[in-house]
Protein backbone atom coordinates (compact mmCIF):
# COMPACT_ATOMS: atom_id res chain seq x y z
CA UNK A 1 0.00 0.00 0.00
CA UNK A 2 1.18 3.49 -0.66
CA UNK A 3 1.54 6.20 1.91
CA UNK A 4 -1.02 8.87 1.16
CA UNK A 5 0.47 11.31 3.66
CA UNK A 6 2.81 14.09 2.95
CA UNK A 7 4.57 16.54 5.31
CA UNK A 8 2.79 19.53 3.83
CA UNK A 9 -0.19 20.99 5.65
CA UNK A 10 -1.19 23.39 3.00
CA UNK A 11 0.46 24.08 -0.32
CA UNK A 12 -0.30 26.00 -3.50
CA UNK A 13 -2.21 24.19 -6.22
CA UNK A 14 0.87 24.30 -8.50
CA UNK A 15 2.86 22.57 -5.78
CA UNK A 16 0.48 19.61 -5.97
CA UNK A 17 2.10 18.68 -9.28
CA UNK A 18 5.09 16.44 -8.74
CA UNK A 19 8.54 17.39 -9.77
CA UNK A 20 10.17 14.72 -11.81
CA UNK A 21 12.88 13.97 -14.28
CA UNK A 22 13.57 16.33 -17.14
CA UNK A 23 10.88 16.03 -19.78
CA UNK A 24 9.31 18.27 -22.40
CA UNK A 25 7.32 21.15 -20.90
CA UNK A 26 4.06 19.95 -22.45
CA UNK A 27 4.50 16.44 -21.05
CA UNK A 28 5.64 17.84 -17.70
CA UNK A 29 2.63 20.11 -17.49
CA UNK A 30 0.27 17.21 -18.17
CA UNK A 31 2.28 14.48 -16.56
CA UNK A 32 -0.63 13.09 -14.62
CA UNK A 33 -2.76 12.93 -17.72
CA UNK A 34 -0.09 11.02 -19.60
CA UNK A 35 0.27 8.75 -16.60
CA UNK A 36 -3.46 8.07 -16.80
CA UNK A 37 -3.07 7.28 -20.49
CA UNK A 38 -0.24 4.89 -19.71
CA UNK A 39 -2.25 3.16 -17.00
CA UNK A 40 -5.30 2.83 -19.23
CA UNK A 41 -3.18 1.59 -22.13
CA UNK A 42 -1.47 -0.98 -19.94
CA UNK A 43 -4.78 -2.29 -18.73
CA UNK A 44 -6.23 -2.37 -22.21
CA UNK A 45 -3.28 -4.51 -23.22
CA UNK A 46 -3.90 -6.67 -20.19
CA UNK A 47 -7.51 -7.05 -21.26
CA UNK A 48 -6.51 -7.85 -24.79
CA UNK A 49 -4.51 -10.78 -23.47
CA UNK A 50 -7.60 -12.20 -21.83
CA UNK A 51 -10.39 -11.43 -24.26
CA UNK A 52 -10.84 -13.78 -27.19
CA UNK A 53 -12.73 -13.36 -30.41
CA UNK A 54 -13.54 -15.49 -33.43
CA UNK A 55 -12.67 -19.01 -32.32
CA UNK A 56 -10.59 -18.17 -29.29
CA UNK A 57 -8.26 -15.74 -30.97
CA UNK A 58 -6.89 -13.44 -28.30
CA UNK A 59 -7.82 -9.81 -28.72
CA UNK A 60 -4.21 -8.66 -28.66
CA UNK A 61 -3.47 -11.04 -31.52
CA UNK A 62 -6.61 -9.87 -33.31
CA UNK A 63 -5.50 -6.26 -32.95
CA UNK A 64 -1.94 -7.05 -33.88
CA UNK A 65 -3.09 -8.84 -37.01
CA UNK A 66 -5.51 -6.04 -37.86
CA UNK A 67 -2.79 -3.45 -37.30
CA UNK A 68 -0.16 -5.29 -39.29
CA UNK A 69 -2.45 -6.64 -41.97
CA UNK A 70 -2.26 -3.54 -44.24
CA UNK A 71 1.51 -3.50 -43.95
CA UNK A 72 1.71 -7.24 -44.57
CA UNK A 73 -0.60 -6.88 -47.55
CA UNK A 74 1.51 -4.03 -48.88
CA UNK A 75 4.68 -5.96 -48.25
CA UNK A 76 3.15 -9.05 -49.81
CA UNK A 77 2.05 -7.04 -52.82
CA UNK A 78 5.48 -5.50 -53.08
CA UNK A 79 7.07 -8.91 -52.80
CA UNK A 80 4.72 -10.26 -55.46
CA UNK A 81 5.50 -7.38 -57.77
CA UNK A 82 9.21 -7.77 -57.12
CA UNK A 83 9.01 -11.52 -57.56
CA UNK A 84 7.03 -11.15 -60.77
CA UNK A 85 9.45 -8.54 -62.06
CA UNK A 86 12.40 -10.73 -61.14
CA UNK A 87 10.82 -13.79 -62.75
CA UNK A 88 10.00 -11.78 -65.83
CA UNK A 89 13.55 -10.49 -65.96
CA UNK A 90 14.90 -14.02 -65.55
CA UNK A 91 12.59 -15.33 -68.24
CA UNK A 92 13.65 -12.53 -70.55
CA UNK A 93 17.28 -13.19 -69.72
CA UNK A 94 16.83 -16.90 -70.34
CA UNK A 95 14.93 -16.18 -73.54
CA UNK A 96 17.76 -13.93 -74.65
CA UNK A 97 20.29 -16.62 -73.77
CA UNK A 98 18.24 -19.23 -75.58
CA UNK A 99 17.85 -16.89 -78.51
CA UNK A 100 21.60 -16.48 -78.72
CA UNK A 101 22.17 -20.21 -78.36
CA UNK A 102 19.52 -20.99 -80.96
CA UNK A 103 21.02 -18.40 -83.27
CA UNK A 104 24.41 -20.07 -82.90
CA UNK A 105 22.81 -23.47 -83.46
CA UNK A 106 20.96 -22.09 -86.49
CA UNK A 107 24.16 -20.76 -87.98
CA UNK A 108 25.88 -24.07 -87.27
CA UNK A 109 22.94 -25.99 -88.75
CA UNK A 110 22.90 -23.79 -91.83
CA UNK A 111 26.62 -24.27 -92.20
CA UNK A 112 26.20 -28.00 -91.78
CA UNK A 113 23.36 -28.07 -94.30
CA UNK A 114 25.50 -26.16 -96.74
CA UNK A 115 28.42 -28.46 -96.10
CA UNK A 116 26.24 -31.54 -96.47
CA UNK A 117 24.78 -30.08 -99.64
CA UNK A 118 28.23 -29.56 -101.01
CA UNK A 119 29.20 -33.06 -99.97
CA UNK A 120 26.10 -34.43 -101.64
CA UNK A 121 26.86 -32.49 -104.79
CA UNK A 122 30.44 -33.64 -104.68
CA UNK A 123 29.30 -37.20 -104.13
CA UNK A 124 27.02 -36.88 -107.11
CA UNK A 125 29.82 -35.48 -109.21
CA UNK A 126 32.12 -38.26 -108.10
CA UNK A 127 29.46 -40.82 -108.87
CA UNK A 128 28.99 -39.37 -112.31
CA UNK A 129 32.72 -39.33 -112.74
CA UNK A 130 32.95 -42.95 -111.64
CA UNK A 131 30.17 -43.98 -113.97
CA UNK A 132 31.87 -42.15 -116.77
CA UNK A 133 35.17 -43.74 -115.89
CA UNK A 134 33.64 -47.19 -115.98
CA UNK A 135 32.30 -46.46 -119.45
CA UNK A 136 35.69 -45.66 -120.82
CA UNK A 137 37.81 -48.29 -122.44
CA UNK A 138 41.06 -46.93 -121.11
CA UNK A 139 42.77 -46.24 -117.83
CA UNK A 140 42.07 -42.94 -116.14
CA UNK A 141 43.04 -41.32 -112.90
CA UNK A 142 40.73 -38.98 -111.00
CA UNK A 143 42.21 -35.67 -109.92
CA UNK A 144 40.95 -32.59 -108.18
CA UNK A 145 41.38 -29.11 -109.53
CA UNK A 146 43.32 -27.14 -106.95
CA UNK A 147 44.17 -23.83 -108.66
CA UNK A 148 44.31 -21.88 -111.83
CA UNK A 149 47.57 -20.68 -113.25
CA UNK A 150 46.14 -17.63 -114.91
CA UNK A 151 43.34 -15.23 -114.44
CA UNK A 152 42.60 -12.44 -112.09
CA UNK A 153 40.34 -14.23 -109.64
CA UNK A 154 40.76 -17.10 -107.27
CA UNK A 155 38.12 -19.14 -109.03
CA UNK A 156 39.86 -21.90 -110.89
CA UNK A 157 39.63 -21.57 -114.60
CA UNK A 158 37.80 -18.27 -114.70
CA UNK A 159 39.45 -16.07 -117.30
CA UNK A 160 42.33 -18.47 -117.26
CA UNK A 161 43.39 -21.04 -119.74
CA UNK A 162 45.26 -23.36 -117.47
CA UNK A 163 44.53 -25.13 -114.19
CA UNK A 164 46.39 -27.15 -111.65
CA UNK A 165 45.36 -30.60 -110.51
CA UNK A 166 46.41 -32.42 -107.35
CA UNK A 167 48.09 -35.35 -109.10
CA UNK A 168 51.58 -35.27 -110.51
CA UNK A 169 54.48 -37.49 -111.43
CA UNK A 170 54.16 -39.35 -108.13
CA UNK A 171 50.84 -40.62 -109.38
CA UNK A 172 52.31 -41.74 -112.67
CA UNK A 173 51.28 -38.75 -114.74
CA UNK A 174 53.33 -37.44 -117.57
CA UNK A 175 53.05 -34.52 -119.96
CA UNK A 176 50.55 -34.49 -122.84
CA UNK A 177 48.04 -36.68 -121.11
CA UNK A 178 44.42 -35.84 -121.92
CA UNK A 179 42.24 -34.40 -119.15
CA UNK A 180 38.51 -34.93 -119.50
CA UNK A 181 35.23 -34.79 -117.62
CA UNK A 182 31.95 -36.62 -118.25
CA UNK A 183 30.75 -33.51 -120.02
CA UNK A 184 33.68 -33.26 -122.38
CA UNK A 185 37.33 -32.64 -123.00
CA UNK A 186 39.13 -30.22 -120.68
CA UNK A 187 42.65 -30.04 -122.02
CA UNK A 188 45.97 -31.77 -121.69
CA UNK A 189 48.77 -31.81 -119.15
CA UNK A 190 51.24 -29.10 -119.95
CA UNK A 191 53.71 -29.37 -117.10
CA UNK A 192 54.21 -32.06 -114.58
CA UNK A 193 55.30 -31.72 -110.97
CA UNK A 194 55.77 -34.34 -108.25
CA UNK A 195 52.42 -33.70 -106.55
CA UNK A 196 50.58 -31.60 -109.12
CA UNK A 197 50.27 -30.93 -112.78
CA UNK A 198 49.40 -27.96 -114.93
CA UNK A 199 46.65 -28.56 -117.47
CA UNK A 200 46.34 -26.45 -120.59
CA UNK A 201 42.67 -25.91 -121.35
CA UNK A 202 41.27 -26.33 -124.83
CA UNK A 203 40.25 -22.67 -124.74
CA UNK A 204 43.89 -21.62 -124.71
CA UNK A 205 45.07 -20.20 -127.98
CA UNK A 206 48.12 -22.43 -127.97
CA UNK A 207 46.12 -25.61 -127.55
CA UNK A 208 45.05 -27.80 -130.39
CA UNK A 209 42.65 -30.72 -130.46
CA UNK A 210 41.97 -32.93 -133.40
CA UNK A 211 38.18 -33.08 -133.75
CA UNK A 212 35.47 -34.47 -135.94
CA UNK A 213 32.00 -33.08 -136.48
CA UNK A 214 29.54 -35.69 -135.30
CA UNK A 215 27.17 -35.54 -138.32
CA UNK A 216 29.22 -34.39 -141.22
CA UNK A 217 32.31 -36.26 -140.02
CA UNK A 218 34.39 -33.33 -141.18
CA UNK A 219 37.66 -33.10 -139.34
CA UNK A 220 39.49 -30.05 -138.17
CA UNK A 221 41.70 -28.53 -135.52
CA UNK A 222 40.11 -26.91 -132.49
CA UNK A 223 41.97 -24.01 -130.99
CA UNK A 224 41.21 -21.68 -128.15
CA UNK A 225 40.04 -18.13 -128.55
CA UNK A 226 39.84 -15.11 -126.30
CA UNK A 227 36.16 -15.19 -125.42
CA UNK A 228 36.10 -18.59 -123.72
CA UNK A 229 35.03 -20.32 -126.91
CA UNK A 230 37.06 -22.35 -129.37
CA UNK A 231 37.54 -21.92 -133.07
CA UNK A 232 37.34 -24.83 -135.41
CA UNK A 233 39.99 -24.43 -138.11
CA UNK A 234 40.60 -25.98 -141.46
CA UNK A 235 37.02 -26.76 -142.46
CA UNK A 236 36.43 -25.92 -146.05
CA UNK A 237 33.70 -23.51 -147.02
CA UNK A 238 31.97 -26.11 -149.09
CA UNK A 239 31.51 -28.42 -146.15
CA UNK A 240 28.09 -28.44 -144.59
CA UNK A 241 28.26 -27.58 -140.94
CA UNK A 242 25.13 -26.91 -138.99
CA UNK A 243 24.73 -24.89 -135.89
CA UNK A 244 24.35 -27.06 -132.78
CA UNK A 245 26.31 -29.91 -134.28
CA UNK A 246 28.37 -31.89 -131.78
CA UNK A 247 32.13 -31.85 -132.00
CA UNK A 248 34.03 -35.02 -130.99
CA UNK A 249 37.68 -35.85 -130.64
CA UNK A 250 39.13 -37.50 -133.74
CA UNK A 251 42.05 -39.22 -131.96
CA UNK A 252 44.41 -38.11 -134.68
CA UNK A 253 46.40 -35.85 -132.35
CA UNK A 254 47.57 -38.89 -130.36
CA UNK A 255 46.57 -37.12 -127.16
CA UNK A 256 42.81 -37.35 -126.84
CA UNK A 257 41.09 -40.68 -127.31
CA UNK A 258 38.71 -40.80 -130.20
CA UNK A 259 35.02 -40.05 -129.77
CA UNK A 260 35.07 -37.89 -126.65
CA UNK A 261 32.68 -34.93 -126.71
CA UNK A 262 34.44 -31.62 -127.10
CA UNK A 263 31.72 -29.08 -127.69
CA UNK A 264 28.89 -27.76 -129.81
CA UNK A 265 28.95 -25.54 -132.86
CA UNK A 266 27.48 -22.18 -131.94
CA UNK A 267 28.26 -20.07 -135.01
CA UNK A 268 29.14 -21.01 -138.54
CA UNK A 269 30.35 -18.65 -141.23
CA UNK A 270 32.20 -18.77 -144.50
CA UNK A 271 35.72 -17.41 -144.74
CA UNK A 272 38.13 -16.99 -147.59
CA UNK A 273 38.87 -20.64 -147.86
CA UNK A 274 37.86 -22.10 -144.53
CA UNK A 275 34.75 -21.65 -142.54
CA UNK A 276 34.83 -19.65 -139.34
CA UNK A 277 33.24 -21.91 -136.79
CA UNK A 278 32.89 -21.17 -133.11
CA UNK A 279 32.52 -24.06 -130.72
CA UNK A 280 31.34 -23.88 -127.18
CA UNK A 281 33.15 -26.43 -125.00
CA UNK A 282 30.91 -29.11 -123.55
CA UNK A 283 32.72 -29.04 -120.23
CA UNK A 284 32.15 -26.00 -118.07
CA UNK A 285 35.76 -24.96 -117.87
CA UNK A 286 34.99 -22.17 -115.40
CA UNK A 287 33.60 -24.59 -112.81
CA UNK A 288 35.91 -27.51 -112.89
CA UNK A 289 36.34 -29.47 -109.68
CA UNK A 290 37.05 -33.09 -110.52
CA UNK A 291 38.63 -34.33 -113.74
CA UNK A 292 39.90 -37.55 -115.16
CA UNK A 293 43.39 -37.87 -116.56
CA UNK A 294 43.64 -40.38 -119.37
CA UNK A 295 46.70 -42.52 -118.73
CA UNK A 296 48.98 -43.85 -121.43
CA UNK A 297 47.36 -46.92 -122.88
CA UNK A 298 49.03 -50.23 -122.39
CA UNK A 299 49.85 -52.41 -125.39
CA UNK A 300 46.56 -54.23 -124.98
CA UNK A 301 44.69 -50.98 -124.78
CA UNK A 302 46.50 -49.48 -127.73
CA UNK A 303 44.27 -51.30 -130.13
CA UNK A 304 41.16 -50.35 -128.21
CA UNK A 305 41.98 -46.69 -128.66
CA UNK A 306 41.11 -47.02 -132.27
CA UNK A 307 37.65 -48.32 -131.33
CA UNK A 308 34.79 -45.99 -130.66
CA UNK A 309 33.89 -45.14 -127.10
CA UNK A 310 31.91 -47.85 -125.44
CA UNK A 311 28.43 -46.74 -124.73
CA UNK A 312 26.09 -48.41 -122.38
CA UNK B 1 -17.78 26.35 -5.15
CA UNK B 2 -14.82 27.11 -7.40
CA UNK B 3 -11.42 27.21 -5.74
CA UNK B 4 -8.82 29.59 -7.06
CA UNK B 5 -5.64 27.93 -8.24
CA UNK B 6 -3.42 30.57 -6.69
CA UNK B 7 -4.70 30.16 -3.19
CA UNK B 8 -3.87 27.46 -0.62
CA UNK B 9 -6.30 24.60 -0.26
CA UNK B 10 -6.62 22.27 2.66
CA UNK B 11 -5.00 18.87 2.26
CA UNK B 12 -5.70 16.14 4.72
CA UNK B 13 -4.12 12.83 5.51
CA UNK B 14 -5.08 9.64 7.21
CA UNK B 15 -3.08 6.94 8.80
CA UNK B 16 -2.03 4.34 6.22
CA UNK B 17 -3.71 1.67 8.27
CA UNK B 18 -7.02 3.48 7.90
CA UNK B 19 -6.60 3.55 4.14
CA UNK B 20 -5.66 -0.11 4.10
CA UNK B 21 -8.57 -1.14 6.25
CA UNK B 22 -10.97 0.99 4.25
CA UNK B 23 -9.78 -0.47 0.93
CA UNK B 24 -9.84 -4.03 2.22
CA UNK B 25 -13.20 -3.56 3.83
CA UNK B 26 -14.61 -2.09 0.63
CA UNK B 27 -13.42 -5.08 -1.37
CA UNK B 28 -14.83 -7.53 1.16
CA UNK B 29 -18.16 -5.77 1.29
CA UNK B 30 -18.25 -5.60 -2.51
CA UNK B 31 -17.65 -9.31 -2.68
CA UNK B 32 -19.92 -10.64 0.00
CA UNK B 33 -22.65 -8.10 0.61
CA UNK B 34 -24.48 -8.64 -2.71
CA UNK B 35 -24.96 -12.26 -1.70
CA UNK B 36 -26.99 -11.21 1.33
CA UNK B 37 -28.49 -7.93 0.17
CA UNK B 38 -29.68 -7.64 -3.47
CA UNK B 39 -29.64 -3.83 -3.27
CA UNK B 40 -25.90 -4.07 -2.67
CA UNK B 41 -25.46 -4.98 -6.30
CA UNK B 42 -25.94 -1.30 -7.03
CA UNK B 43 -23.28 -0.28 -4.54
CA UNK B 44 -19.65 0.14 -5.45
CA UNK B 45 -17.60 0.40 -2.28
CA UNK B 46 -14.17 0.47 -3.96
CA UNK B 47 -15.38 3.31 -6.17
CA UNK B 48 -16.46 5.37 -3.16
CA UNK B 49 -13.15 4.72 -1.39
CA UNK B 50 -11.29 5.84 -4.51
CA UNK B 51 -13.34 9.01 -4.75
CA UNK B 52 -12.95 9.83 -1.09
CA UNK B 53 -9.19 9.49 -0.90
CA UNK B 54 -8.65 11.25 -4.22
CA UNK B 55 -10.68 14.17 -2.89
CA UNK B 56 -8.90 14.00 0.43
CA UNK B 57 -5.37 14.14 -0.93
CA UNK B 58 -6.16 16.20 -4.05
CA UNK B 59 -3.48 14.20 -5.80
CA UNK B 60 -4.13 12.90 -9.32
CA UNK B 61 -1.36 10.33 -9.17
CA UNK B 62 -2.66 8.98 -5.91
CA UNK B 63 -6.22 8.95 -7.24
CA UNK B 64 -5.16 7.04 -10.33
CA UNK B 65 -3.02 4.59 -8.37
CA UNK B 66 -5.71 3.92 -5.81
CA UNK B 67 -8.40 3.56 -8.47
CA UNK B 68 -6.26 1.25 -10.53
CA UNK B 69 -5.29 -0.91 -7.56
CA UNK B 70 -8.81 -1.23 -6.20
CA UNK B 71 -10.24 -1.77 -9.68
CA UNK B 72 -7.78 -4.56 -10.52
CA UNK B 73 -8.45 -6.26 -7.18
CA UNK B 74 -12.19 -5.94 -7.81
CA UNK B 75 -11.66 -7.50 -11.25
CA UNK B 76 -9.61 -10.26 -9.72
CA UNK B 77 -12.29 -11.05 -7.17
CA UNK B 78 -15.02 -11.06 -9.78
CA UNK B 79 -15.39 -13.21 -12.86
CA UNK B 80 -14.83 -10.25 -15.12
CA UNK B 81 -11.78 -9.66 -17.27
CA UNK B 82 -8.97 -8.11 -15.26
CA UNK B 83 -8.67 -4.48 -16.23
CA UNK B 84 -12.27 -3.43 -16.80
CA UNK B 85 -12.80 -1.95 -13.33
CA UNK B 86 -9.12 -0.99 -13.21
CA UNK B 87 -9.52 1.34 -16.17
CA UNK B 88 -12.83 2.79 -15.03
CA UNK B 89 -11.64 3.48 -11.49
CA UNK B 90 -8.31 4.92 -12.67
CA UNK B 91 -10.25 7.44 -14.74
CA UNK B 92 -12.56 8.20 -11.84
CA UNK B 93 -9.61 8.66 -9.46
CA UNK B 94 -7.97 11.05 -11.91
CA UNK B 95 -11.16 13.06 -12.41
CA UNK B 96 -11.88 13.18 -8.69
CA UNK B 97 -8.42 14.49 -7.88
CA UNK B 98 -8.67 16.99 -10.73
CA UNK B 99 -12.03 18.24 -9.45
CA UNK B 100 -10.73 18.51 -5.90
CA UNK B 101 -8.08 20.98 -6.99
CA UNK B 102 -10.70 23.24 -8.57
CA UNK B 103 -13.67 23.03 -6.28
CA UNK B 104 -14.30 23.29 -2.59
CA UNK B 105 -15.79 19.91 -1.81
CA UNK B 106 -16.23 20.02 1.95
CA UNK B 107 -19.97 20.58 1.74
CA UNK B 108 -22.33 17.64 1.46
CA UNK B 109 -23.99 19.07 -1.59
CA UNK B 110 -20.77 19.43 -3.53
CA UNK B 111 -19.66 15.97 -2.49
CA UNK B 112 -23.02 14.53 -3.51
CA UNK B 113 -22.96 16.13 -6.92
CA UNK B 114 -19.39 15.15 -7.56
CA UNK B 115 -19.94 11.61 -6.31
CA UNK B 116 -23.02 11.23 -8.46
CA UNK B 117 -21.17 12.53 -11.48
CA UNK B 118 -18.23 10.22 -10.93
CA UNK B 119 -20.49 7.20 -10.41
CA UNK B 120 -22.15 8.06 -13.71
CA UNK B 121 -18.77 8.40 -15.40
CA UNK B 122 -17.70 5.05 -13.94
CA UNK B 123 -20.84 3.38 -15.25
CA UNK B 124 -20.39 4.92 -18.70
CA UNK B 125 -16.79 3.79 -18.77
CA UNK B 126 -17.83 0.22 -18.01
CA UNK B 127 -20.49 0.28 -20.72
CA UNK B 128 -18.03 1.73 -23.23
CA UNK B 129 -15.29 -0.76 -22.38
CA UNK B 130 -17.63 -3.72 -22.59
CA UNK B 131 -18.98 -2.49 -25.88
CA UNK B 132 -15.60 -1.73 -27.43
CA UNK B 133 -13.51 -4.56 -26.05
CA UNK B 134 -16.06 -7.30 -25.53
CA UNK B 135 -18.22 -6.33 -28.50
CA UNK B 136 -21.22 -6.44 -26.17
CA UNK B 137 -24.25 -4.49 -27.30
CA UNK B 138 -24.53 -1.11 -25.55
CA UNK B 139 -26.63 -1.82 -22.49
CA UNK B 140 -26.92 1.62 -20.93
CA UNK B 141 -29.98 1.48 -18.75
CA UNK B 142 -30.88 4.95 -17.49
CA UNK B 143 -33.03 3.73 -14.65
CA UNK B 144 -30.46 1.30 -13.37
CA UNK B 145 -27.78 3.91 -13.71
CA UNK B 146 -29.86 6.51 -11.92
CA UNK B 147 -30.56 4.02 -9.16
CA UNK B 148 -26.86 3.23 -8.86
CA UNK B 149 -26.07 6.93 -8.75
CA UNK B 150 -28.59 7.59 -5.99
CA UNK B 151 -27.61 4.56 -3.97
CA UNK B 152 -23.91 5.27 -4.20
CA UNK B 153 -24.36 8.96 -3.45
CA UNK B 154 -26.28 8.08 -0.36
CA UNK B 155 -23.80 5.41 0.63
CA UNK B 156 -20.93 7.76 -0.12
CA UNK B 157 -22.26 10.45 2.18
CA UNK B 158 -22.31 7.94 4.99
CA UNK B 159 -18.88 6.50 4.25
CA UNK B 160 -17.34 9.93 3.76
CA UNK B 161 -18.70 11.04 7.14
CA UNK B 162 -17.24 7.98 8.78
CA UNK B 163 -13.85 8.39 7.16
CA UNK B 164 -13.78 12.12 7.89
CA UNK B 165 -13.45 11.18 11.50
CA UNK B 166 -10.04 9.65 10.82
CA UNK B 167 -8.56 12.41 8.78
CA UNK B 168 -6.28 15.09 10.09
CA UNK B 169 -4.59 18.06 8.41
CA UNK B 170 -1.48 17.13 6.48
Amino acid sequence: MFDPNSPDLTRPIEALEHDGPVMPPFVKRHRSFFTLLAIVTAQVLLLSLQITRNNHVRLIRYWAVEAFDPFERSLGGLMNVSSTAYRTYRHLWRADQENQELHIQLVAAQSQIQRLGEQAAETQRLRNLLDFKNQLGFQTLAAEVIASSLGNTSSPGENSNAIFIDKGSDSGLTADLAVITPEGVVGKILAIFPHSAQVLLITDASSGVGVTLAQSRVQGILKGSANGLCDLHYVMNEEVVTRGEAVLTSGLDQVYPKGLPVGTVVTVGDGNIYKTISVKPSADLNRLEMVLVVLKPTAAEQQALNLPLRRQ
Amino acid sequence: MPASTDRAVAVFKVHPAILSVAALGALLLQTFLPLKLPLARLMDFPLLITIYFALLRRDKMLGMALGTGLGLLQDALSHSYIGIFGIAKAIVGYLAASASTRFELESLGARSVLTGGLVLVHDLCLVALQHVLLEAPPRFQPMATASAVLVNVALGLVIFQILDRFRRPA
